[in-house]
């Protein structure tokens, strides 16, 4: 019995990499302008998606890919706005990954729009890069105002962030302006909208946001 | 987990190919930026190598800081943000990946 050493350049991150890119180029040759949406479990995630399709689904045929650890709720919820929607059972794993999406994404071939909803969780999914042409990051005042400098990744690497249930601060005694500043501080570039979806406030200036997000996708993919 | 899952089955491959008999250490390179816990990741190692040829193998993880500099005054930073306090935009390199260096085994 001997030692033996072998030294190796093995990433971790290759296989997600490489499914990645066969999302993204399967995506660029039907015309599909895909959005990762992440956030906190229970932060409007799925209601962005019906309120979106209520308002522009006219526009754009709309897909849905949702990851979930268990459960069809999301997947009932959009379909009744007319969202082609498939649900994706992560199982275990707290977040989706592109090898998750690579079995899903055949069917949207035919939509001009993709939602992937994340699994709700601010941590690991900012990870794991799906394919997508933008990330959105969505949080509500009920996970406190401290929430974005808790988790400075997934915020400085967003393409839009989205806060949302305004509404609610002051009864939850949370200071948007802080959440704000935190936002600005990481991510100079992305858009910050404070939404509160049911009572329709921010929803004007998301809109306006995701259709120059889609018309630019669009042209760079030559659709 | 997956970081943990990956890992194995890139560690009992090549010591496989390599014809080992043992699996006595593993050296992985862990990205600062990344949510990967190391903690966990050598939690969850200890969990999926057993009954492979990788049990109680010792795995070290050594972090790798990225490159955070203004775009403008050079200056750098040790953890990202957006602005420089003289109004450039921060500039973020590497610190995203997790990489398997070194494999050490018995044969
Ligand atoms: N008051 C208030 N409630 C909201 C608002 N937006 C969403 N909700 C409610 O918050 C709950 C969660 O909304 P979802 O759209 O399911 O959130 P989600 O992020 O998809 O949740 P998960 O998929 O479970 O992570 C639902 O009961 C919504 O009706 C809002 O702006 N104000
Ligand atoms: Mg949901
Ligand atoms: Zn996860
Ligand atoms: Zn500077």
């Amino acid at each position: 019995m001997h030692k033996i050493e072998a030294d190796v350049q093995i990433s971790l991150l290759e296989e997600n990499r490489k499914y990645a890119g066969e999302n993204r180029e399967f995506l660029r040759e039907h015309g599909v302008v895909s959005f990762n949406l992440m956030g906190a479990t229970g932060s409007g995630k799925t209601m962005l998606i019906e309120k979106t399709a209520d308002k522009i689904g006219e526009k754009y045929r709309i897909g849905a890919i949702l990851g979930d650890v268990a459960g069809d709720d999301d997947f009932k919820r959009v379909k009744k706005h007319g969202v082609k929607a498939k649900m994706v059972n992560t199982g275990k794993e707290c977040h989706l990954d592109a090898h998750f999406i690579h079995h899903a994404i055949e069917d949207f071939a035919d939509v001009d729009v993709l939602f992937m909803e994340n699994v709700g969780n601010l941590v690991c999914p900012v990870d794991f890069d799906l394919g997508e042409d933008y990330r959105i990051v969505m949080v509500s005042v009920t996970e406190g105002d401290d929430v974005i400098r808790k988790h400075p990744e997934i915020f400085r690497l967003a393409d839009a962030i989205i806060i949302n249930k305004i509404s609610l601060a002051d009864a939850v005694e949370c200071d948007v302006d802080t959440m704000i500043r935190d936002a600005k501080r990481l991510n100079a570039r992305a858009p910050i909208i404070k939404m509160d979806l049911k009572k329709e406030i921010g929803i004007e200036e998301w809109i306006e946001w995701f259709v120059d997000a889609v018309e630019r996708a669009k042209k760079l993919k030559g659709v | 987990m997956s970081f943990a899952q990956s890992l194995i089955d890139n560690v009992v491959r090549i010591a496989e190919e390599k014809g080992a008999k043992k699996v006595s250490k593993v050296v992985v390179e862990i990205g600062k930026l990344l949510m990967l816990n190391p903690e966990q990741l050598k939690f969850c190692y200890e969990v999926v190598s057993k009954g492979t040829i990788a049990e109680n193998s010792e795995l070290e993880l050594i972090e790798v800081k990225p490159i955070i500099k203004c775009s403008i005054c050079g200056k750098e930073y040790d953890t990202p943000f957006a602005i420089c306090d003289c109004g450039g935009v921060l500039t973020v390199e590497g610190g995203k990946d997790a990489v398997i260096k070194k494999i050490e085994m018995e044969i």
